[in-house]
Order: C-alpha cells, then sequence, then structure tokens
C-alpha cells in the first residue's frame, strides 16, 4: 500500500459517520525518539561542542573557539594518518568482500551437491568474527612475532624459506594489519553474500542454461548483478566497521613501527587518552563521521533506486 | 522429643549459617564478608590476590585476608586494571573529572602529576607521619607532594632498568655503548638474536631508552615543564642517545624485531628460550627469570648498571606504583591508607621484591640484603625520574614514534627527532 492510499483510508472509514483522524504518531516514536536522542545525538552533539572548545582531559572550564579545527586539520602528521588509514580501509573493505563472496560461493555451491562439513565451513568461518578485536590482535601478533620462536616465521623456516619482518617493517607491518582484518572481517561478508545468493531467483540460472552459459559467464552475467545490492550495503557496513576499527591495531602494532599503521581511529585515540586533547579528538571524530557518511552516500548512489527506497 | 528437637533446630541453625562461615573471604573480585556494611573499591594491577604469579597471589592473598581480619565491618570492591597503563589511567582520570572514580587506586608515578593537577586525589598527608614522609626518597616525595605541602598518594615501589646477561656469553659487564655493541655482536656470533630492548609504541621505549640522554647530562624539560630536549643545550646529547640504538640494529647488534617489542615478557621468552643473552629488562625481571628458569639456567644470568656514553656518565629510569584516595567520604580515605600502609608499604615489596621507596625499609626486610638487591638499591642512586609534568605523557608517545622511524630506517636520526621536539612543543603550548 502507498503513502497516499494511506492516508485516504481514515476518509473511507469516516464514511459510515465517525469522524476518524490518524492516530498521532508520538506515542510509538517517542521510545525510539528518547533512545536515539539520549544514547546516539546527544553524545554526537556533545562531540561537535567539545570540537569548538579546547578543552582537555587534565581539568579546567575550557573556552569556545574556532581555532581547534584549524590546528588540528593542519597538522602535518594528519596526511600519513589519512592515507594509512585509506590503505587499511581500501584493502580491508576489497578482501573482505571478496574472500566472503567466495567463501559464500563455496558454501552454496556444496550445499546444492549436498556435501558433508558446509555447516562446518560457515561455523569456522565465523569464529574468526566473534573474536574480539583485542583478542585477534594479540592472536595476530602471536603469529606474526618475528622472534626465532614466532608462529609464522617458524612455519617459513620449517619450509626452508626466509623470515618475514612482519611487524618491524613499516611497509610490510601495513598489510600484516590489513591480513589480520580481513581475517576477522570476512566471515560477516561471507554471511550476507550468503543470504543474497540464497534469495537469487534459481530459474535465472536455469534460463542461463538453457542459453548455454558457461559458469564463469553465469557468475558475471546472473550472480553478481543479482548481488549487485547485497554487495553495495555490505561495503557501506564493512567501510563504517574498518574506518572504526583500533581495538587490533592497538593489540597488534600499536600504530608503529613509528606511525606505519596508525589509522584515523588509533589517531584519534591516542589525541584523546595520550595527548588528553578532548578538543582535537573531537574535531577527528568529526572528520570520521564526514568520510563515513561520504562514503556512505557515494557507495548508496549506486544502489538500484528501488533497493533505496 | 524436646532434646531431639532442640537437636534438630540446632543443626538447621548451623546448617543455615554454614555458608556465611565457609563464604570466602576473597573472591576474584571482593576481600571480605559480602555483607559488610561499609565498602571501598580499589582499583588495583595485578600486585594483589589476583597475581599471575602463585606465590605472589598466595602471599598477597596472606596479606589482604590478615588486612580486613584488622578491619571488621569493612569490604573491598577489587577492579583489575587491563595491561594497557597508559590508557587506564587516562580512563580513570576522566571518571575521577566526572566524580566517578573509585573511592581507591593503583596510581602509576609517572602520570600522578596529571592527577594532582586535576585536583582529583585527596589528602593522605593526616595518615602517615612526618618521619615516614621524611624517609622517602627525595624524587619520591617531590613526586607525591602537592604545592600545598601535602601529600596526595603514597609511593610505595620503585624499579629502575638494567642490562642483563648471559654470563656464559658475554661474562663482563658491559660499561660503555661500545661495549655494549661489541657484546651483542660476539652473541650473535654465537647464534643469539642480539640485545633487545622495547622500540614499539609502548611507554616502556621511551622509558628504558631515557638513561642513555639523561646520563649525559640530557634534560627533558625547563623548570618551567617546557621541552627542551633537543634545544641547542640537549639536542646533540639526544641524537647520540637515539644513534646508539640505530647503529646497535642497522650493525646487527639487535634483532630488527626490537621495532615491535613493547612488553617486558617478550625478553623473559627470549631469556628462557635461549635466543638472547642480552636484554634491557626492569629489576622486577630478575625474580621472574628465576621463578621461569631451572637454577642451573638461572645462575647463568646476571645483571649490570645500563651502559653509558662512557662509563662513567651513566644513568638510569626509576618508576613504580602509587595508591591514591579520590573519595569524599574520610573513612574510605582513611580505610585506603591503612590499606597502603598495611599491605603495601613494605609486606607487599618485601613480598614481590619491588624495590621500597624509603630507605630504612631497606634494612629491615632480609629480602632486600641480597647481593641482587643492594646492586639494585645502589643503582637507584644515580636513577632518575620521569618529569612530573603534564606535557611528559606527549613527549613520551612522541620519541616512541621517532624511535621506530629511526629503528626501521624510515628516516634520519635528526629528522625524526626535530620532528618529535616540534610536536611536543606544539603539544606543550595546547596544554
Amino acid at each position: 500500500m502507498s503513502a497516499s492510499a494511506a492516508r485516504r483510508k481514515p476518509s473511507i472509514l469516516g464514511a459510515s459517520g465517525r469522524q476518524n483522524r490518524l492516530p498521532s504518531p508520538y506515542p510509538w516514536l517517542m521510545p525510539v525518539i528518547l533512545v536515539m536522542g539520549l544514547f546516539y545525538l546527544y553524545p554526537v552533539i556533545d562531540v561537535f561542542r567539545y570540537a569548538f572548545t579546547d578543552l582537555t582531559l587534565l581539568g579546567g572550564e575550557g573556552h569556545y573557539t574556532l581555532s581547534t579545527f584549524g590546528n588540528v586539520l593542519r597538522r602535518p602528521e594528519l596526511a600519513q594518518i589519512l592515507w594509512v588509514t585509506f590503505v587499511f580501509t581500501a584493502g580491508s573493505v576489497i578482501g573482505q568482500q571478496v574472500i566472503g563472496l567466495a567463501i559464500a560461493l563455496v558454501v552454496v555451491r556444496a550445499e546444492k551437491r549436498r556435501l558433508f562439513g558446509t555447516t562446518i565451513l560457515r561455523t569456522t568461518a565465523l569464529v574468526a568474527w566473534v573474536v574480539p578485536g583485542i583478542a585477534g590482535g594479540i592472536i595476530w601478533k602471536m603469529l606474526f612475532n618475528e622472534a626465532p620462536f614466532g608462529g609464522l616465521n617458524s612455519l617459513l623456516r620449517l619450509m626452508g624459506m626466509a623470515p618475514v619482518q612482519w611487524l618491524s617493517d613499516p611497509d610490510i607491518a601495513m598489510w600484516s594489519v590489513v591480513l589480520s582484518n580481513i581475517w576477522r572481517g570476512t566471515a560477516f561478508s561471507m554471511v550476507v553474500m550468503y543470504a543474497a545468493l540464497k534469495a537469487i531467483d534459481p530459474t535465472l540460472y536455469e534460463a542461463a542454461e538453457m542459453d548455454g552459459a558457461t559458469a564463469r559467464q553465469k557468475l558475471a552475467f546472473v550472480t553478481l548483478p543479482q548481488l549487485r545490492p547485497a554487495i553495495l550495503v555490505n561495503m557501506i557496513l564493512i567501510t563504517i566497521q574498518t574506518l572504526n576499527t583500533f581495538d587490533a591495531i592497538i593489540a597488534l602494532s600499536g600504530g608503529g613501527p613509528g606511525r606505519a599503521t596508525e589509522v584515523l581511529s588509533l589517531y584519534t585515540f591516542n589525541v584523546v587518552f595520550r595527548n588528553y586533547d578532548l578538543a582535537a579528538g573531537s574535531v577527528l571524530s568529526i572528520l570520521m563521521l564526514a568520510i563515513s557518511l561520504g562514503l556512505a552516500l557515494v557507495y548508496a548512489a549506486f544502489l538500484p533506486k528501488e533497493d533505496r527506497s | 522429643m524436646k532434646t531431639t528437637l532442640f537437636t534438630a533446630l540446632a543443626a538447621a541453625t548451623a546448617l543455615g549459617c554454614l555458608p556465611a562461615i565457609a563464604e570466602d573471604l576473597i573472591t576474584s573480585d571482593r576481600v571480605g564478608p559480602s555483607d559488610a556494611p561499609n565498602k571501598m573499591v580499589f582499583r588495583m594491577t595485578g600486585d594483589g590476590p589476583s597475581s599471575t604469579d602463585p606465590t605472589w597471589a598466595a602471599g598477597y592473598t596472606k596479606l589482604y585476608t590478615d588486612f580486613i581480619n584488622n578491619h571488621p565491618g569493612w569490604q573491598l570492591e577489587l577492579q583489575m586494571m587491563t595491561g594497557d597503563i597508559s590508557q587506564e589511567q587516562a580512563r580513570m582520570l576522566e571518571q575521577a573529572k566526572a566524580g566517578h572514580a573509585p573511592d581507591c587506586a593503583a596510581v602509576d608515578s609517572f602520570v600522578l602529576p596529571l592527577f594532582k593537577a586535576a585536583g582529583v586525589l585527596k589528602s593522605l598527608s593526616p595518615y602517615f607521619s612526618k618521619e615516614e614522609i621524611a624517609e622517602l626518597f627525595p624524587f619520591v616525595r617531590d613526586g607525591v607532594t602537592g604545592k600545598d605541602g601535602q601529600i596526595y598518594a603514597w609511593w610505595w615501589s620503585t624499579d629502575l632498568r638494567v642490562l642483563y646477561r648471559n654470563t656464559e656469553i658475554v661474562p663482563d659487564a658491559p660499561e660503555t655503548w661500545a661495549d655494549a655493541k661489541a657484546a651483542a655482536l660476539a652473541s650473535v656470533k654465537a647464534g643469539m638474536e642480539g640485545m633487545l630492548f622495547n622500540g614499539s609504541r609502548y611507554e616502556g621505549t621511551t622509558f628504558d631508552w631515557l638513561g642513555n640522554f639523561w646520563g649525559q647530562g640530557g634534560k627533558l624539560v625547563d623548570e618551567a615543564g617546557k621541552p627542551v630536549f633537543a634545544d641547542a643545550a640537549n639536542r646533540d646529547k639526544f641524537v647520540k642517545a637515539v644513534d646508539y640504538y640505530r647503529d646497535l640494529v642497522e650493525s646487527g647488534a639487535a634483532p630488527k624485531r626490537v621495532a615491535t617489542i613493547g612488553n617486558y615478557d617478550d625478553f623473559n621468552a627470549a631469556a628462557t628460550a635461549g635466543s638472547t643473552a642480552l636484554f634491557v629488562g626492569g629489576n622486577w625481571q630478575y625474580r621472574q627469570l628465576q621463578n621461569a628458569m631451572e637454577p642451573e639456567e638461572f645462575a647463568k644470568w646476571s645483571f649490570s648498571m645500563l651502559p653509558g656514553i662512557t662509563a662513567d656518565q651513566r644513568s638510569t629510569g626509576t618508576g613504580g606504583w602509587t595508591v591514591a584516595a579520590f573519595s569524599s567520604d574520610p573513612k574510605k580515605v582513611e580505610m585506603c591508607a591503612a590499606l597502603t600502609r598495611e599491605v603495601y608499604m613494605g609486606p607487599a615489596n618485601a613480598l614481590q621484591e619491588q624495590l621500597p621507596t624509603r630507605a630504612d625499609l631497606y634494612d629491615k626486610y632480609d629480602v632486600f640484603k641480597s647481593e641482587a638487591n643492594q646492586t639494585f638499591a645502589k643503582a637507584l642512586k644515580v636513577g632518575e625520574a620521569r618529569p612530573g609534568v603534564l606535557v611528559y605523557p606527549e613527549i613520551s608517545n612522541q620519541i616512541q614514534i621517532m624511535m621506530g622511524k629511526v629503528l626501521t630506517g624510515a628516516e634520519s636520526t635528526e629528522a625524526a627527532v626535530d620532528e618529535a621536539f616540534k610536536a611536543s612543543l606544539d603539544a606543550y603550548a595546547r596544554l
């Protein structure tokens, strides 16, 4: 039923002789408005307020000022932080999307063939997702440990290969952190892709088979176009999630060596909790919010209209 | 019949009381009876009944049991901190400012100035005698004393950094940086991975290294608390001290992985695994190594003062833990002071062999008469505490970032030092 039809409905009922009016939306909207306002909107408004002050965590009243924005956005390290954030986010999102889709395709295909172990495969992938970020970071730190007894390097030595400077080489450290984040986030993408794959109308595949399409053609011309809305929604979700990731990085590399793996969320955390600069941290939080919203809008622009509605 | 009824009632009463009698006096988050009318919340580190070291856990359990038996009607709610001390302390500072701090808490000595400046601590002066306060080492007494002359925490333990070595591979204690490099290279030839030290984004990276700068007479901040570590008078000393570490890595005397180390446990692991013969560690690790190694292996290990640019230009960083009160209830402040006095000021030092902050306690407890602890106590004489200024945490953060860039060869030492100095000055201006 369209919105206009819904609006007409009371007048039809009114034909019975009673002067019916639409019930007030406030009673059922108020709980949502209160919860959203109290736990989401109020903190956001407070962050905006702090951004226009010079508040620190060290006490003092603080004063309202516009200079915090300029001072933070002119910081020389910010360009590097944003670049690291871009590489980390892009690498993680692409990796999680591609591997998540690959696993989902394997699971769906295995289910069609009634192969043993599909549930085990799905569950195994989900285990990484339920591991808390800090714990995941510690697990990967043990694996990437470059000591003679470190996890991955020990395996490489067993295979006669040279050890890798997983975390001490600034260029490799970034990809080590991306790898750990892909490991953690792939399960979510797999679940989204799996649900979307199951929703594809099987007659489309039957028609493609009738036309003699190969497996690769079915993937390119049936599966991927059908998955487009799910892929875009998933990318919005995992992009925002990745932009906010700092717990796994703080446990794995602490943002180092130097600033090689210091993403915007970790930098914001450091500015507030190590530099005690609440106002600057608020400006950086607004920057993160703007980036997340901007990317979400870009992705949403590619959504088919009916999905956006 | 009456007798039977009486016996049954008595038995039932006794059984009813049994849970209360059998209730554990110490649980993972409580000390004392759960129905005690007075409760004090104590936020603590691993220095307590939940210590990961079984010997220490047992020792603390006894100390806490004795303490709570001395204070009937009280229970302590224990809140454990995580290992990320900087984050924990910053969060606690924010809670204190909002009026939600625990009643009593462990405060790391290097952030104590921040808590004092925020005005969130209660005076402990009424609970300690002038004589006890006078016995504190000067740098400790200065650290806990506020501008009004009151003491706002009790600094109960101190520590220092030393150079540990496997005497089978490095028989003589290196006295200079050149000695240390030669010894580390010799250990590499013997199949070891060289000298280990903290080099990642971690407070220990700054603190363990600072002795190399202080030993040359370098100053981090001036009298006003402004960073001066790379001004005209100090820059050369600072660059030399950074280059010492850089040279260790570039020459192969230290493995590149030092840029990823941010945990003293990594050194214990490497020493126990026999993969290193030299590392810069804390005095508390001596006991940990003793607990972790077989006696014949432990016998090979010794320690010495950190080497200096010359043998007579040596220093080391001294830190430690304090206990401070946040509660506005005088009874809880008094209880916090009592906990400090009865558990931490002496007994806990002896239990963990944590160096006391009062000269008289070295004579009181036999454990501090051991050769190792006497050597640590001597080294304290050249020890230097981190400056009690608001900008120190950011100076430390910048030194950690700088060290990462230098150790990985990502930047020249001079450029990295200048960046760190400018960022520290900017932070000082903001605070």
